[in-house]
């Protein structure tokens, strides 16, 4: 008779300190971070690896893991320079090779780094002239072809480690993709590099990436004001439509209400259309937000054209 | 990051930790006498002049004992409370020696009934565990944590109520088991503070080369920097590089560590939410009882009618020690001997710790003294802020850093500390390391080729490398 509000009572005085409690190892109060204009548009950040496969619907790419590899952690949220961790995979419990290695995955988006290099090619230069001392290069840089896609690659070792890096790199979207791929066993990582033969990946571009476009194509805009006084640096990417209207705004790394009013404002920002061959299509560039004042200078807004 | 796919790498990793635990092992504090705590050499050498005296009268301000009145025999420092964590600088900054961190025998429990105050001990603070502050995440509605409100003040442990000086002030110590059992209490211990007046004259653009060197790095690490948010400098003390300056470090230690009002802090300290009638989700009165703010403010200031290093604020000598105390003296053999502790430094380099932990960066010109200008300063930090993930997180914002973003910890003086990370959480050097390993965590890398790709002698040259410091 009695046995409904009693279950009720029960549930209430056992649910209530379930919402007292805070959930444990979980990120709750959160600094800058990514946001989006829409929840469909791919993102650097939204890889996901799903049955031993890694992928990144933003970079149009797929890669199968080796066997026994997995992914134990996620990676950082973007940065302010608008570096990613795309992944990172290290053998599991179950692998039975003889020697272990990592595989990390990171992207770059070339409108915002803080070096000078604005290609895949120039960035492993780039990385082998400033090789640290502690390291011996193994293997000056060289272009090669990986599925179907021309990368750059270097090698370089640590002698006091016994550790081999292999770095190989290519350019999508305006971004470097690295592959870090590190073991005691040059024999592991020739074979995970055989491998990425099996990736795939994206033909070409889509849409276009184009430096600067903001700064010489704009007709009308609403400047976003920030209404608090925070320091940091907000890299911002927009895909404008063929109509010239804001597409997709991706704030690469922002607190919220920055995040908010910029997102805001960059809708009501009307382009000229970018056009190929004579006819609009959807074109995708970054600009700067926010406020660095010691920030070193970057060649951002020099970026090449791709 | 799903928990299917945490949980398998966590038992991988620990059980490869549990069965390697006897294959390399954290050396532990290493003995020999303290190898810090002394004034820079410059300052030893009275340059300039006069110098020496400063530095001394600052480590006798420094060690003093505060009480409510300063009428007690021997606890001649004066404003203690009405909240507080502990009585005096040197009873938290203590280990290896004055100015370091928190010592062997927590000084928080005799804190607790000192002079007939009626504190309960709370649970975290126990004799031989680390010093520490508690703040509570959020504020509470009902009782609830509520994630709307973030808080991160300070929740003082104590109070004055019931001690033979504090009068008829009475007030409630934070519900601290009650905030426990919400998961809503986190904990940071006291950051040893030598070689700071070295960590104070790096300049802003020496740090931004520094960064800019370190892009592109071979494990994906991007920090950025904590700002000041009056003039956008970038700031570089505390667990979060919160802190701009070591007066602004120093002040509101003061203020509130040990509930002295002071120059920078000028009014006597609520628990956060207090003045709003909320003290750990408890009804209050609004803001601190007038009869618990017996002395005029500020109880620390400028002293117009004494000598001149009598005239100085107990804030601005605070300030001084602080930057004229030199940095950790590294031992080049111990523990492991020489080509240890060397193979150990430079496999740290190599496999990545050091994109972070930066072994050296030059400071400019000084005013103080010679041993601050120009000179290398081993801080093995970048002071940068970096995302630790979830297992470090302690949900606390401060400036622009998040609730998982911690400033790279220098490393100079670890040999010699006890406790070790924001919270104090372990002793192990290696468990430190293992904290690095989590879903959001800048860190991931240097700490999987640690734990994966070394061999256990490799690691024993590192632990013994990083107990050399």
């Amino acid at each position: 008779m009695f046995r409904g509000p009693f279950v009720c009572l029960l549930l209430l005085l056992c649910s209530f300190p379930l919402f007292a409690q805070l959930p444990t190892n979980t990120i709750l109060v959160k600094g800058a971070e990514p946001s989006a204009s829409d929840s469909k548009t791919p993102l650097p950040e939204g890889g996901k690896l799903a049955k031993d496969v890694y992928e990144n619907r933003y970079f149009g790419f797929s890669y199968h893991l080796p066997s026994d590899w997995t992914e134990p952690f996620s990676g950082p949220p973007p940065s302010d320079t608008a570096s990613y961790v795309l992944a990172e995979f290290v053998p599991s419990a179950s692998f039975k090779g003889a020697t272990k290695g990592t595989i990390l995955i990171t992207a770059q988006d070339l409108f915002f780094s803080l070096i000078p290099p604005r290609s895949a090619k120039e960035l492993i230069k780039y990385s082998s002239d400033h090789l640290q001392p502690y390291y011996t290069l193994e293997h000056p840089p060289s272009e090669l072809t990986i599925a179907g896609r021309p990368f750059a690659r270097f090698d370089y070792a640590s002698p006091v480690a016994g550790l081999h890096w292999y770095v190989l790199a290519t350019q999508v979207r305006c971004h470097v993709i690295q592959f870090f791929l590190n073991s005691r066993d040059p024999n592991l990582l020739d074979s995970i590099v055989h491998d990425m033969n099996q990736m795939k990946l994206a033909a070409e571009d889509s849409p276009r990436c184009v430096a600067g476009y903001a700064d010489q194509n704009v007709i009308s805009k609403v400047d976003p004001v920030l209404t608090e006084r925070k320091f940091n640096s907000i890299p911002v990417r927009i895909i404008i439509g063929t109509d010239g209207k804001v597409k997709h705004v991706h704030v690469i790394s922002a607190f919220a209400s920055q995040a908010q009013i910029i997102t805001d404002a960059l809708l009501q920002w009307r382009f000229k259309p970018y056009l190929q061959n004579g006819e609009p299509v959807e074109v995708e560039t970054g600009i700067q937000f926010g406020n660095a004042p010691n920030r070193m200078q970057t060649a951002s807004s020099a970026s090449t054209t791709q | 990051m799903t928990t299917r796919r945490v949980v398998p790498f966590v038992l991988f990793l620990s059980l490869l930790f549990a069965f390697q635990a006897f294959a390399q092992t954290d050396p532990g504090v290493r003995g020999g006498g303290a190898a810090a705590g002394a004034p820079l050499a410059s300052v030893a050498a009275n340059n300039p002049v006069t110098i020496l005296n400063f530095f001394n009268d600052a480590k006798d301000r420094f060690l003093e004992i505060d009480s409510v009145t300063g009428s007690l025999a021997g606890e001649e420092g004066k404003g203690l409370g009405p909240r507080f964590n502990s009585r005096s600088c040197a009873a938290c900054h203590a280990q290896p020696a004055v100015g370091g961190t928190a010592p062997a025998t927590n000084p928080q429990v005799a804190d607790a009934t000192a002079h007939g105050a009626q504190n309960t001990v709370p649970s975290f603070i126990t004799t031989t565990g680390p010093v520490r502050e508690a703040r509570f995440i959020f504020f509470t509605t009902n009782g609830v944590p509520d994630q709307n409100k973030p808080n991160g003040g300070v929740e003082d442990l104590y109070t004055i109520t019931g001690r033979v000086d504090a009068g008829p002030c009475s007030i409630a110590q934070p519900g601290f088991a009650t905030q426990l059992s919400n998961n809503n209490v986190i904990f940071r211990i006291p950051t040893p503070t030598f070689g700071l007046g070295l960590v104070e004259t790096i300049a802003d653009e020496t740090l931004l080369v520094n960064q800019q060197n370190a892009f592109n790095n071979n494990q994906g690490i991007t920090g950025t920097f904590n700002h000041n948010g009056n003039d956008g400098t970038i700031s570089r003390f505390g667990w979060k590089a919160q802190n701009k300056s070591l007066e602004l470090f120093a002040g509101e230690a003061y203020n509130v560590e040990q509930g002295v009002t002071n120059e920078i802090f000028t009014q006597e300290r609520p628990l956060p939410g207090e003045d709003m009638g909320i003290i750990g989700g408890q009804s209050s009165t609004n803001g601190l009882p007038a009869n618990c703010r017996g002395n005029a403010t500020p109880e620390d200031h400028t002293n117009f009618n004494t000598t001149a290093i009598g005239t100085l604020s107990d804030l601005a000598q605070f300030a001084m020690f602080m930057r004229l105390l030199a940095p950790p003296t590294p031992s080049t053999t111990v523990p492991g001997g020489a080509t240890s502790i060397n193979n150990g430094r430079a496999l740290f380099t190599s496999i990545g710790c050091a994109i972070c932990h930066t072994p050296s960066l030059t400071t400019n010109a000084s005013t103080f003294t010679p041993g601050l200008s120009n000179v290398t300063a081993n801080l093995f930090s970048d002071l940068e802020i970096h995302h630790m993930g979830t297992t470090l997180a302690d949900n606390v914002s401060q400036g622009g850093a998040g609730g998982d973003q911690f400033r790279t910890a220098p490393l100079w003086g670890a040999g010699q500390r006890i406790f070790f990370l924001h919270d104090g959480r372990t002793k192990d050097i290696q468990s430190a390391i293992l904290a690095h390993n989590a879903s959001g965590s800048e860190a991931n890398g240097p700490s999987f080729t640690f734990f994966v790709n070394l061999s256990a002698s490799q690691r024993q040259d590192i632990l013994n490398f990083l107990r050399s410091l």
